[in-house]
This record gives structure tokens, C-alpha cells and sequence, in this order.
């Protein structure tokens, strides 16, 4: 153990004065602001000094690390070394004014690496790399997790002895570890093993890291299929697709079918106009149709909407068709008809109840919030457009004739969209509830309780 | 479904009377004797003896001795036996008919001339005119090639008794000479594309026309079987009927003639097995039917399509016990024959297992057929319909698992088409399905049980649920004294006894397995109440004990009188009547205690939940086992 301390400090010496001897040819570029890609070219050329940089290289036996060093970097190093975190956020503006992708981002991790066989700063640099992650979109890729943990120079804060192991060893790099686990938990990041190897390599067995990891790995795999509705990690691209997602989605009935009642397209008029159609995707189930057929001609049905619905990121609006609930006189519970069965009775004529040690069922209050018969999704939420959609589902719903429809329409989308970065989880009931408050006021007043003129011809009150 | 039976019972009286005349051959003329005497019998003797086990009671008068036939009806059987076998041993091509998936028309013309098509159909109308009991031995036979017996079955069992326990005199004239003689083929239409057991969602429909002669039919049936080439059909319609002033629909049954016009049947259906046997679609299409064909009267055709289903499952009985008995000469001759390591298969035991199984099962069948036939045979109208119900479900399962057994005998020749054993297991398959599936048939056996116990125990019930301490007392006490190891005693053996003394270990347990019953049923009345209907898994444990426990009491009473009067190989029956009657004692002793409260035994919560989340996803939903997730 102690022979390896030595060859350590034997090398950062001997890498020091490498260092130095390399200093004058980078003080040439070190004003050179923005030209990492050109530093990084140069830095190609300078393959000469390979071979010793191998020679270095086994101590830390890391695999991800590149194989050229920059050389004028070190000097680079040297001038913001006294600049604290700030210098290396700058490390990242600068990249930053070209493009900010996956490729820009490496090629910061990989500059800084390469710059500094010691690596200083290093917990600052990958404290300012973790803040950047989200802006570079990078913040759910694993590889980029990688990469940045292999920052971590290896092996040197690995506890080597007992009490090193009793006590927080180096628990600023342990920290940092923890943290750039952390931000991968909370991006929904699993670890994987090459991950391990590296916090093995970089903090040794059972150490804050290692634990951190450990507990992702117990509790993520756990986690992953908690949900039973999971919503695909990309959305299909297409509104009538995304519509006929999301309307199977919150029908959750396998045999409801859904129907497109129009196809999204554009069309010019005579006249020379640009009509836009909308997409019109409805979905009704059998039991739905049933409940319809059933429906009392002389009450109205209502089409009710816009209602938000999350999908990930994703916005959409939805529209009911319901009716209020039955008053209780029009309830009747079809009576018991002796000979509905060939075979066996399905009453017994008993004057005897279940006991009350068998009654295992829950008293529930039960609310009836009315009959919904159909959803649909469209673009544009105007009554011309919804009636497209009553029309369609009246050929497979003939009743819809007789009864009188409303429609009580809110406010349109067009106010909640800003709602739309929020994350889905919170973002949900905010802006449910954000509609509620804005659109129910505004119902009342506005609520377009008209008829369609066409189908109120039929109406038998 | 008390009063019901009693209604049917009421109403199918003069039908009831209709057929004593024909049995004791006198029709109509002795009319005031018989009813005396009927009426005697029928006061004398309980209606039910598997109602009664409900109740923890053994109603030995209904079921010891075991029914006797009389001599004359021996010879008879003996005369009609031989020349049937013989036919179906020479002239009967079984495998011929499964491959073409039709009867050869020589086949048909044989069984037309052997009196097959009528042989319950009074001989003043052409037919045989004979007991159950015989039509059952006869079955033995005919169920030797399956095609032939669900033709002749849809035939004589369900297709034209419609006319026989419920037409009129002149419907019976004009219609039951041809269709005894086979000249007429008929068949039962009930089941349509939406519509099994439920009467309301029947869609075919009768309506009167202007003049009033004729009703309408439209509609379609399907899986009719003689379906193609039936001339005489029972077809069940709704009808619209005035019920106190409101207009109601009500199922009505009429006789339709193929020659009527306007039905038109679909292609046979290709089955897996009893493949000549024809079942297709019918559609009619405005088929006029005269009004003097309705069945009964109009609007009662529920009860009409009701005792015609209940009264023809009890040959099944005797059909199966037919059928394994020939799989046992078949196999047998193998099992000695084969020889394997020097041994023959015979000597091993695991295929002697088999045999043992399937002379036991034969062995049960028979005795419940015979037993359920032998009561119906009684005078007055008998209600077996539990019974016959019992005997359906029992052999179909016991009958299918030893087709089974048997092919597993000969391994992968019998898998084969050179043997008939394949044949016989497709054959089979259908037994637990048509008649009322047995699933079905569980929920009549228990809940018509339940039924009757529950009106009988009500107040029993209620008093122990407002505290009765008296009662309480009583029942703690009855339980302490069986749990103790009190033996039950219901009167099998002992002084008045009515099992042989060398069958009173099984009659003890059969006398323990009802008492026991008893206090389940009281219990679950006590728990479930009327909502018991909703407790499938329940009732069928219910409905299979009482199955065990009536097919105890066959071989018991069999047995007792197998030795009685010293049949030959008498003790083989007390071997297997012991045999049978230990095993269903231990099934029947699991089942009740899964029937009790928190039982541990009991997994039908599990189950239910399994169950659910499977049809909520419409798919097994267990991740594949190489799956991983990290």
C-alpha cells in the first residue's frame, strides 16, 4: 500500500516537470478566447510526446480517457486556477456560443481533462458541468454521466486503511460523487456497470458513492414498471396518432373503438382561400353505446370540453359527450324475471341476507357525476367542428337524433399553453386546476347553449 | 324454483298420467284406476331424495333396494340387446363415418329398422314404448359410436319430446308414427347466435298473421343438431303474450315442419368430434306456422324447453359406463400383450392404476344411471331432474378422463389413427359441453338444493341470528358430540338397515359426509343467504359433494343388492363400492372443510384476483422470465 503512495507522488513529480517543460509553446495560445476546436486540432499534431504520456498513463488505468492530451491547455489551467468555480461555467459559455449539443459538451470534458494530468479542480468543474447539463441536453444521457464521473482522477481517494475507512475520506470528492448520482436519480438515470467500475476505481467499496449507487440500484429496477398505464418515452409525433393514444389511454376499456371522423388536411377553395381542416378522433365504447341507446330522448346531452390532459410534456385537450345523472324516479332496476334462465334459477326466493361477518364489501359514498358516452380530440374546439364529431357518432348512435344536444363550451387552449413547461408530475394538477378556476367562471356566462339546427328538426319533446 | 317445479309438476299431471297409460300399456282406458293408484304411490314416497341430503337427511325408502326391474322387462331387454349389439358390431363403420363426417344412409335405414328412432315413443304411436331403464341399456350400445348416438339423441331425447310430454293428442297423432319410425328425423332449436341459456335474449320471433291461422317465425338458430336433415323441428320463438293487460314477450314452442317453407340450413358444422353427427345453422325466413302447432299453450314455452333439457340427461350415464367398459376390453388385451423388459404392461402398476380407475368409474355410472332411471320409471311424476343432472356431470368428467386414461395405455398408438382411441377422446369431449355445460348444470344442482333447504331452514336461521341461546346451545353441543367422534347414525346400517353388512364402513361414511353436509349448507345459508347465487366457486363445491354423495348411495345400494341375491362376481362390486366410497369420502370431507369460514384450505380469494387481473389485461401478464431491468 504504501509503495503504491510513493509511486504516486513519484509520478505527480515527474508530471509536474513535464508540465513545466511544456509551458512556454502554450503561453503562444493562451489568449486565444473561443478557439477550443482549433487548440484541439493542434493538439492532434503533437503526437510526438505519446509515448511518454503512455508510460504515465498506467498508473490510472482509466478506459474512457482520450488518447491525445492538448498540450497549451496546461498553461490555460494555470491562469484561471485562482478564478474558482466561475472560471469553469466560462469553459462552458465558451463552447457555448457555437452550439450547445452532446458533442460540445464532451469536447468540455474533454478539454479539461486533457489540460491537467492532476486535474485540479475537478469537483468544481464537474459541480459547473452538472448545472450545464439540462441547458446542453444532455441530462439524460448516461454516457455523459460517465464520462463526467471519469473526471474523478482514480484510485487516489480510495480509503487505504481502517481509520481512512472509519472516516469521511476526501468528502468533497465523495459529496460531489453523491451529487452527480443524485442528479441522474432524479433525471431517471439507472447506472450501469460501467459506472460501478468507475466509482470502484475512483472511491473504493462501500463508500458514500458506492452506497449512493447501490441504493439506486436497488430501488430503480424496483420503481421501473410502477406504473401500470407507462406512457411511451417518445410520443407519436402525429396529432391524429397522439390523439388516438391518448383517447385509448383515458378510455382504458379494451372493446371501446376508436373512429376518425376527419383527417387533418388543407385544402383551397375556389375563391383561392387556405381551409385548414382539423383532425376530429372520437372513441366510444360498446357499453358507452348501450348507455346512449338507453338515454331518456327528452333530457339533453352535453358536450362539454376543453379538459386538459398531460401526456408526458405533452398537452392535448379532450371533449365529452355526457348527460347529467338520472333523477331517481327514472332509475328502474329491471325486476327479476323467473324464466330469463334455462338451466338454473339466478334468484333464490330465500327471505335471508348475507351476514354481516361475510359482508366484505366497502361502504363507499357513491356520487353519480352523469354518463359519459363518447370522447373525442380535435385541433380546433369550435361548435362547427364538435357538431362534425356529434353528426359522425349519430350514424352509429341513432338516438342522438331525438335528444337535444349543448354544448358548453370553455375557454380554449390557446390561455393554457403557457402552462406548458412545467413538469408533468405537478404540472398536471396545476394546470387542471388552472383551467378549472379559469374556465368555470367564464362558463356560465359564455356556455353556447344552442342547438343544432339541423338534428333539433327531430327532436321529440 | 319450489314453486316452479311444483307448477310443472301441476301442469305436466295429465302428461304425466299420458305416459303411465302408455307404460302400463292400457292408455286411456283404465284412466281411473291408475290415478288411484298414482295417487297412492305419489303420497307414500318423498320426491327427493338429493333435496333431502341438504337437509343432513338420508331418505333410504327413495333410493334402497335398488330398482328391479321385472322379468318380463328382462327378456324384453334381452331380445332388443342382441340384435342392436350386433348391428353396431357388424354394420357399423365408426371410423368411416368419423372420416366422411356422415352417417351412411344403409347405417340410418339399420337403425330405423332395429325401432332406434322411437325408443320411448308409446307403442300406440308406432314406437318401442319403453322404460327409462331400458332406453338407458340401450344406450350402453349406441353410444359405442358417438355420431350415432347425439344423432339419435337430438332425436328422441330433446328434438321430440317437446310432442310427447306437452303436445296434444292430435299434434301426437299426426306427428310421433313418423318420427318413431325414423321416416321424420327431428330436432331441438334453442340456442341462437346470442343466446345459450338466457330466454331473454332469444331473438327469433313468432307473430301472428292478419288472419290469425299461422304464426310468423323469423330468426336463426344455431348448432342444431340433425340440423340438416331434421323435418320436424321444436323451435322456441318469442311470442307476445297479454300478461294482466300489459303486453309481454314470452317464449312459445312450436312443431315446424322442414316442408313449411322458408328455413334454410347452413353448412354442417366441422366439429372435433362426433363428426357424422350433422349440426348446422337454421334460418327461417317468414315460416308459416299453423296455430294447432303450438306446444302447450302460447307464452309457455320456458317450461316446455325446461323439462325437455332436465329429462334427457340421464342416459348419459349409461352411455359412458357403455363406452368405458368396451375401452376396457380394448386396452386390456394390449396391456397383457405388450411386454416391455419381460414384463407385460399388465404387471405394472401404475397401468394397473388405470384399469382400477376405469372400472371404478364405469362401475359408478352405472349405478347412478341405472338408479336415476329406475326412479323415474316409478309411478306418478317423478322430479329427478337434480339427479339426472348429477349423473350428466359426473360421467361426462369421469368419462372423459378415462378415454384418456385408456389412449395413455397404448402411448403413442393410441395417439394414432389406426386405433379408435383418438376417436373416442374427440368423441368425448362434447359430453361435459352440450346438455347444459356442466358449469351450468353445477350452479342447477346446488342452488336447486339450496333452494329447498333455505325455505326449510328460514326460521331456523333467523332465530339463531337474533341470539337464540337455547338454539346456540344446541348446535354447540352437536358439534362437540361429532367432533368428539359421536358416530352419525341416519339408519344405513344397523337394526333397520338397509346396506349389507359388509358394506357398513362405507354407509357410515356416506352417513357421515350427509350430516356433515347438513351443517355446511346451514351454515352457508346462514352467511350467504340469497346471495349465495353469486358464489360460483362455492356452489360448485357444494354441487360436486352432493354429486359424491349420490353417487355413494348408487353403489351402496347396487352393492347391497348385488349381493342380496348373489349376482355373480357380487364381491368385485363390494371391492369397488368400497374403493369409491373411501376416496369420495375423503374428497368430500376436503371440500366441506374448504366450505368453512377462514378456511386455509380455501384459495378462492386468490383465485377471484387472479383471475381478475388476467381478464382485465385479456392476457397472461407475468413479465417473461429472461427479462431483466437494469
Amino acid at each position: 500500500m504504501k509503495g503504491s503512495r510513493c509511486l504516486h507522488q513519484l509520478k505527480s513529480l515527474r508530471l509536474l516537470s513535464h508540465a513545466g517543460r511544456r509551458l512556454p509553446p502554450a503561453a503562444a495560445a493562451a489568449g486565444d478566447n473561443g478557439a477550443l476546436f482549433r487548440l484541439h486540432s493542434s493538439s492532434l499534431l503533437g503526437g510526438s510526446q505519446c509515448p511518454q504520456r503512455e508510460v504515465l498513463r498506467h498508473f490510472h488505468s482509466s478506459p474512457a480517457r482520450t488518447k491525445s492530451q492538448p498540450a497549451r491547455f496546461v498553461q490555460e489551467e494555470d491562469k484561471t486556477r485562482d478564478k474558482s468555480l466561475v472560471a469553469h461555467d466560462d469553459l462552458f459559455e465558451q463552447v457555448a456560443k457555437e452550439t450547445k449539443t452532446k458533442a460540445t459538451f464532451n469536447k468540455v470534458i474533454d478539454v479539461y481533462t486533457k489540460r491537467d494530468i492532476r486535474r485540479r479542480g475537478h469537483v468544481e468543474f464537474i459541480y459547473a458541468a452538472l448545472k450545464k447539463m439540462p441547458e446542453f441536453g444532455v441530462e439524460k444521457d448516461l454516457t455523459v454521466y460517465n464520462k463526467l464521473l471519469d473526471v474523478f482522477p482514480k484510485e487516489v481517494f480510495v480509503p487505504q486503511n481502517f481509520i481512512q475507512r472509519m472516516f469521511n475520506h476526501y468528502p468533497r470528492q465523495q459529496e460531489c460523487g453523491v451529487q452527480l448520482l443524485e442528479q441522474m436519480e432524479s433525471y431517471g438515470i439507472m447506472p450501469n456497470t460501467e459506472t460501478k467500475v468507475l466509482l470502484v476505481q475512483i472511491f473504493g467499496e462501500k463508500t458514500h458513492p458506492m452506497r449512493k449507487y447501490q441504493r439506486i440500484m436497488y430501488w430503480f429496477p424496483k420503481f421501473m414498471h410502477a406504473n401500470p398505464f407507462p406512457i411511451p418515452k417518445q410520443l407519436p409525433e402525429d396529432p391524429v396518432d397522439l390523439a388516438r393514444f391518448s383517447l385509448t389511454r383515458m378510455a382504458n376499456d379494451w372493446d371501446a373503438k376508436v373512429t376518425v371522423y376527419q383527417l387533418p388536411c388543407t385544402d383551397i377553395t375556389d375563391s383561392g382561400a387556405e381551409v385548414t381542416l382539423p383532425h376530429i378522433v372520437g372513441i366510444q365504447s360498446p357499453s358507452q353505446m348501450e348507455a346512449l341507446a338507453k338515454h331518456n330522448p327528452c333530457r339533453p346531452v352535453f358536450v362539454e370540453g376543453p379538459f386538459p390532459l398531460w401526456m408526458r410534456k405533452t398537452c392535448v385537450y379532450y371533449y365529452v359527450l355526457r348527460a347529467d345523472p338520472a333523477p331517481p324516479e327514472e332509475k328502474i332496476e329491471e325486476p327479476y324475471d323467473p324464466e330469463r334462465c334455462f338451466m338454473y334459477p339466478l334468484q333464490l326466493d330465500l327471505d335471508l341476507d348475507r351476514d354481516l361477518g361475510d359482508d366484505e364489501s366497502f361502504d363507499v359514498e357513491d356520487l353519480d357525476d352523469g354518463p359519459v358516452f363518447a370522447m373525442c380530440m380535435t385541433s380546433q374546439g369550435d361548435q362547427a367542428t364538435l357538431n362534425q364529431w356529434i353528426s359522425g357518432l349519430q350514424q352509429s348512435n341513432p338516438i342522438l337524433g331525438q335528444i337535444p344536444t349543448l354544448f358548453r363550451l370553455g375557454a380554449g387552449p390557446r390561455e393554457l399553453q403557457g402552462v406548458g413547461d412545467t413538469d408533468s408530475a405537478s404540472g398536471t394538477w396545476f394546470s387542471s386546476h388552472a383551467h378549472k378556476e379559469e374556465a368555470d367562471p367564464g362558463e356560465d356566462a359564455e356556455a353556447v347553449v344552442e342547438e343544432e339546427p339541423r338534428r333539433s328538426q327531430g327532436v321529440k319533446q | 324454483m319450489m314453486n316452479m317445479n311444483r307448477l310443472i309438476v301441476s301442469r305436466t299431471f295429465r302428461i304425466g298420467e299420458r305416459l303411465l297409460g302408455c307404460h302400463a300399456r292400457h292408455a286411456g282406458q283404465e284412466e281411473l284406476r291408475l290415478q288411484q293408484r298414482r295417487s297412492i304411490k305419489t303420497h307414500c314416497r318423498h320426491l327427493a331424495y338429493a333435496k333431502d341430503l341438504f337437509l343432513g337427511q338420508v331418505n333410504k325408502a327413495e333410493v334402497f333396494p335398488y330398482p328391479e326391474i321385472g322379468n318380463d322387462e328382462v327378456e324384453e331387454i334381452k331380445q332388443l340387446v342382441a340384435p342392436v349389439e350386433k348391428f353396431f358390431s357388424d354394420d357399423v363403420d365408426s371410423a368411416k363415418i368419423d372420416r366422411e363426417a356422415t352417417i351412411p344412409l344403409e347405417t340410418l335405414q339399420g337403425l330405423k329398422d332395429l325401432g332406434l328412432f322411437g325408443i320411448m315413443i308409446p307403442e300406440e304411436y308406432g314406437g318401442l314404448g319403453l322404460s327409462h331403464t331400458i332406453y338407458a341399456r340401450l344406450n350402453e350400445i349406441i353410444a359405442l359410436d358417438g355420431s350415432i348416438a347425439v344423432t339419435l339423441a337430438a332425436h328422441q331425447a330433446i328434438g321430440l319430446k317437446g310432442i310427447l310430454i306437452a303436445g296434444n293428442e292430435a299434434q301426437k297423432k299426426k306427428y310421433l308414427p313418423k318420427l318413431a319410425s325414423g321416416e321424420h328425423i327431428a330436432a331441438f332449436c334453442l340456442t341462437e347466435p346470442g343466446s345459450g341459456s338466457d330466454a331473454a335474449s332469444i331473438q327469433t320471433r313468432a307473430t301472428l298473421s292478419e288472419d290469425g291461422k299461422h304464426y310468423l317465425i323469423n330468426g336463426s338458430k344455431i348448432w342444431i343438431s340433425n340440423g340438416g336433415m331434421a323435418d320436424i323441428m321444436t323451435v322456441f320463438a318469442r311470442t307476445e303474450v297479454e300478461v294482466d293487460g300489459v303486453k309481454k314477450d314470452k317464449i312459445s314452442a312450436f312443431i315446424v315442419e322442414r316442408a313449411f317453407g322458408g328455413i334454410a340450413s347452413g353448412k354442417p358444422e366441422d366439429k372435433l368430434g362426433i363428426r357424422g353427427s350433422n349440426t348446422c345453422e337454421l334460418s327461417f325466413d317468414n315460416v308459416p306456422v299453423p296455430v294447432e302447432n303450438v306446444i302447450g299453450e302460447i307464452g309457455g314455452g320456458f317450461k316446455i324447453a325446461m323439462n325437455i333439457l332436465n329429462s334427457g340427461r340421464f342416459s348419459m350415464g349409461s352411455s359412458c359406463a357403455g363406452m368405458i367398459k368396451k375401452l376396457i376390453e380394448l386396452t386390456s388385451e394390449y396391456a397383457a400383450t405388450r411386454k416391455q423388459f419381460n414384463k407385460s404392461l399388465s404387471e405394472f402398476g401404475m397401468i394397473q392404476e388405470k384399469f382400477a380407475m376405469m372400472a371404478l368409474n364405469a362401475f359408478v355410472m352405472e349405478s347412478m344411471a341405472y338408479l336415476t332411471a329406475g326412479m323415474m320409471d316409478r309411478p306418478g311424476v317423478p322430479d329427478c331432474s337434480l339427479e339426472a343432472a348429477m349423473v350428466k356431470v359426473f360421467s361426462s368428467e369421469g368419462g372423459w378422463i378415462c378415454v384418456s386414461e385408456a389412449l395413455q395405455v397404448l402411448g403413442g398408438l393410441g395417439y394414432t389413427k389406426n386405433y379408435p382411441f383418438e376417436r373416442f377422446v374427440r368423441d368425448c369431449r362434447i359430453l361435459p359441453i352440450f346438455e347444459g355445460t356442466n358449469e351450468i348444470l353445477r350452479m342447477y344442482i346446488a342452488l336447486t338444493g339450496m333452494q329447498y333447504a333455505g325455505k326449510i331452514l328460514t326460521g331456523k336461521i333467523k332465530e339463531m341470528k337474533k341470539g337464540n341461546i337455547g338454539l346456540a346451545i344446541g348446535m354447540v353441543g352437536k358439534k362437540l358430540r361429532t367432533s368428539l367422534g359421536a358416530s352419525v347414525d341416519l339408519g344405513l346400517t344397523g337394526k333397520d338397515g338397509v346396506v349389507h353388512p359388509s358394506l357398513e364402513d362405507s354407509a357410515k361414511k356416506l352417513e357421515q359426509n350427509v350430516s356433515l353436509f347438513g351443517s355446511t349448507v346451514e351454515s352457508l345459508l346462514y352467511r350467504y343467504g340469497k346471495t349465495i347465487v353469486d358464489e360460483q366457486l362455492v356452489l360448485k363445491r357444494v354441487a360436486d359433494v352432493l354429486i359424491h354423495m349420490y353417487a355413494m348411495t348408487a353403489v351402496l345400494s347396487r352393492a347391497s343388492r348385488s349381493i342380496s341375491i348373489g349376482l355373480r362376481n357380487h364381491d368385485h362390486e363390494v371391492l369397488l363400492a368400497n374403493t369409491f366410497c373411501n376416496d369420495a369420502f375423503f374428497k368430500n370431507n376436503y371440500w366441506m372443510v374448504q366450505l368453512q369460514k377462514h378456511s386455509p384450505e380455501n384459495n378462492d380469494a386468490n383465485i377471484k384476483k387472479i383471475a381478475k387481473q388476467v381478464l382485465e389485461n385479456r392476457a397472461y401478464i407475468c413479465s417473461h422470465p429472461l427479462e431483466r431491468t437494469y
